[in-house]
């Protein structure tokens, strides 16, 4: 909430990633070696030029990257950016082709850490990275990882500095703003964000107060009598592709009353809005400043 | 009349192994890369013979080592898992619908199938098991189910005896015990529960020869065990106190079957997750086409396991490519019509 909490250290951060990328530079030499988040070390002896993505967040990032012509397959969810829709549709993430994967001979798979995959592939001779960013912290990590396996240390860094500047950006204007206080529902069960997740972290730096409170985890399951007595200003509906609209909540028993319904504040994203929420990815910026329109209309 | 007998059951059993050899080989050539059956049977060729590790330079031989890695390291494990993991469910079906002599048992009865998913989903969720990361999962999958018919057999059992209806009740409720308990981590861990619910679907998209090489010693013995045990089974339909009156062992045969069944169950449940309808209709179908002989019926269940395992898995990985069907889908779709049509068949006059 307070911005000036989160710029110093963020400047500091750009710092080291400059001065992280001046080393990258002044030693591209291959082999590269970086740590995965299943603590595996993945080695590359030459900047990869056939990568496969199963995560729709390390599509965008590699995209970002300027390598989005060294992809060669993505999985099923992967729709960003346009250009990554005529590569080779390779599955889902849990489940993937492994033997339309070989056949593409990828020199670096790219997969999620929970999904398995990279157990499967591993053993079958490819270089697997595991790792989805699930906080605004490790999306800097993970493109400071990927920057260096991709040979585009550089980059990686202009990229995280980019961003870094843009998330700065955003927090400077909205400073001194008071924010509502916000529900975002992830499905209708009701789940939520927890504080410390990628969505909470974004919320808190658009000014908004989530009534999710913090030690529940970072998708907590919460009780709907919790939301009414909670009573958001604002209510995002994250699951508004998959069917739920405001009606719907205003419907719920003992949700008529809560102040976001009676003032029309439930707010539903449309897909792609969706998208770029969920994935801890170079759309970030974009994300915030989705949030901050939602949370303060009329402000600018 | 005694080899006139052998006859008689061995002449559907090696039909049988014929049949699923030919299910194999069709199972080993398909899949979402199209290879053409020629290259396929040369690989397999370059394996038998041991030339795969040679190495070859130039886009050529590059083309053939990535044929090499389709055909031995994703197809023919996935392909012998599905076997194997069926030859164990329809095995213990047969043996738990024998021991329980009741037509709804099936090789989950007894909690295995809930102990299983408690185990495996608390392994993924915190990261891994016995500090073995995700590779731990299928051994926590295996020491859960083994655990918790254990458990529901020490539940049920008077002294040295072990009576059905409370053997059966102990095993519902802990099973729903263990369930709820699966839910309960699924709710609480919502990052990794696309993982969790994958693998309690039932699914042999990781295959290895690890696992191949894991499931077969179990399912070996299981098969012994409960083949060894076929005559005695027969018998057991005449009821307990009259097979008990012939002198059968019952308790020991009971806790043996058990045993036998449950060790090839949780094998098979800790390499596939919880594949269902195989245990449950496999040994039915086997009983309708050739009728109650155990020393048929087990065997013959274990072939007819595996083939219609190895075909439910070939549905699941093409029909909608690159996207798979979970196989537990594919084994109810298949497998509830074509049951219905063998009952049909077998009621009508």
């Amino acid at each position: 909430m307070n911005p000036t909490r989160s710029i110093r250290p963020a400047a500091l951060r750009r710092l080291f990633l400059l001065a992280l990328a001046c080393v990258g530079v002044a030693h591209a030499a291959w082999p590269v070696t970086v740590v995965d988040d299943l603590g595996r070390d993945v080695t590359l002896s030459a900047p990869p030029q056939r990568i496969v993505s199963l995560v729709p967040s390390h599509t965008e990032t590699v995209c970002a990257l300027g390598a989005c012509e060294r992809l060669v397959g993505r999985d099923t969810w992967s729709d960003f950016p346009a250009a990554v829709a005529t590569l080779q549709d390779l599955g889902s993430a849990f489940a993937p082709d492994l033997e339309a994967i070989v056949a593409l001979r990828p020199d670096l798979v790219l997969v999620d850490e929970y999904s398995g995959a990279a157990e499967a592939l591993a053993p079958l001779g490819l270089v697997v990275y595991a790792g989805t960013p699930q906080r605004l912290d490790e999306l800097f990590v993970t493109i400071d990882r990927l920057g260096r396996l991709l040979g585009a240390p550089t980059e990686a860094a202009l990229l995280a500095g980019r961003l870094q500047g843009e998330l700065d950006g955003v927090a400077a204007v909205v400073a001194g703003l008071v924010g509502p206080s916000v529900f975002y529902e992830v499905d209708p069960s009701p789940y939520s964000v927890g504080p410390a997740s990628f969505i909470g972290t974004l919320i808190d730096m658009a000014g908004g107060r989530n009534v999710v409170p913090e030690g529940l985890g970072d998708f907590p399951l919460i009780d709907p009598e919790f939301v009414v007595a909670a009573d958001p200003q604002v209510i995002v509906l994250a699951d508004a592709p998959y069917g739920v609209d405001a009606a719907a909540v205003a419907a719920r028993p003992g949700w008529g009353a809560i102040a976001a319904v009676r003032e029309g504040r439930v707010v539903e994203l449309s897909q792609e809005q969706s998208d770029v929420m969920s994935r801890a990815g170079p759309r970030v910026g974009e994300a915030l400043l989705l949030l901050v329109g939602i949370l303060h209309p009329g402000a600018f | 009349m005694r080899r006139l007998g052998r006859r008689r059951l061995a002449t559907p059993l090696v039909a049988s192994i014929g049949v699923l050899t030919l299910l194999l080989i069709v199972a080993a050539g398909v899949g979402s890369v199209r290879i053409p059956a020629g290259d396929v049977l040369a690989a397999v060729g370059r394996g038998v013979w041991g030339s795969l590790a040679e190495v070859r330079i130039g886009p050529e031989a590059e083309a053939t080592r990535v044929i090499d890695t389709i055909v031995w390291q994703i197809r023919l494990p996935r392909v012998a898992l599905a076997a194997l993991v069926g030859a164990a469910l329809g095995l213990a079906g047969a043996g738990f619908q024998g021991v329980f002599r009741n037509p709804l048992a099936d090789p989950y009865l007894l909690g295995a199938a809930s102990g299983a998913g408690f185990a495996a989903s608390l392994a993924i969720v915190s990261g891994g098991a016995f500090g073995l990361g995700l590779l731990g999962v299928p051994l926590a999958a295996f020491v859960g189910a083994a655990a918790t018919v254990a458990l529901v057999v020490a539940l049920a059992r008077r002294g040295w005896s072990l009576p059905i209806v409370p053997l059966v009740l102990a095993g519902v409720v802990v099973g729903s015990c263990l369930a709820a308990g699966t839910s309960f981590v699924l709710l609480a861990a919502r990052e990794q529960a696309a993982g969790v619910l994958t693998w309690l679907l039932g699914s042999l998209a990781f295959a290895s020869w690890a696992r191949v090489g894991t499931l077969l010693p179990p399912v070996l013995v299981a098969g012994a065990v409960l083949i060894t045990a076929a005559r005695s089974l027969d018998v057991l339909q005449l009821g307990e106190r009259a097979a008990a009156q012939l002198g059968l062992r019952v308790e020991w045969l009971k806790l043996t079957v058990v045993a036998a069944g449950t060790l090839a169950t949780a094998a098979a449940v800790s390499v596939a997750g919880v594949i269902g309808f195989v245990g449950l209709v496999v040994p039915h179908a086997v009983r309708l086409a050739l009728g109650p002989d155990h020393r048929r019926l087990v065997p013959v269940s274990a072939v007819w396991g595996a083939g219609f395992m190895v075909l439910a898995d070939l549905v699941a990985r093409t029909v909608i490519a690159p996207a798979e069907l979970p196989v537990g889908v594919v084994t109810a779709l298949v497998g509830a019509p074509f049951f219905l049509l063998l009952l049909r068949r077998r009621v009508a006059p």
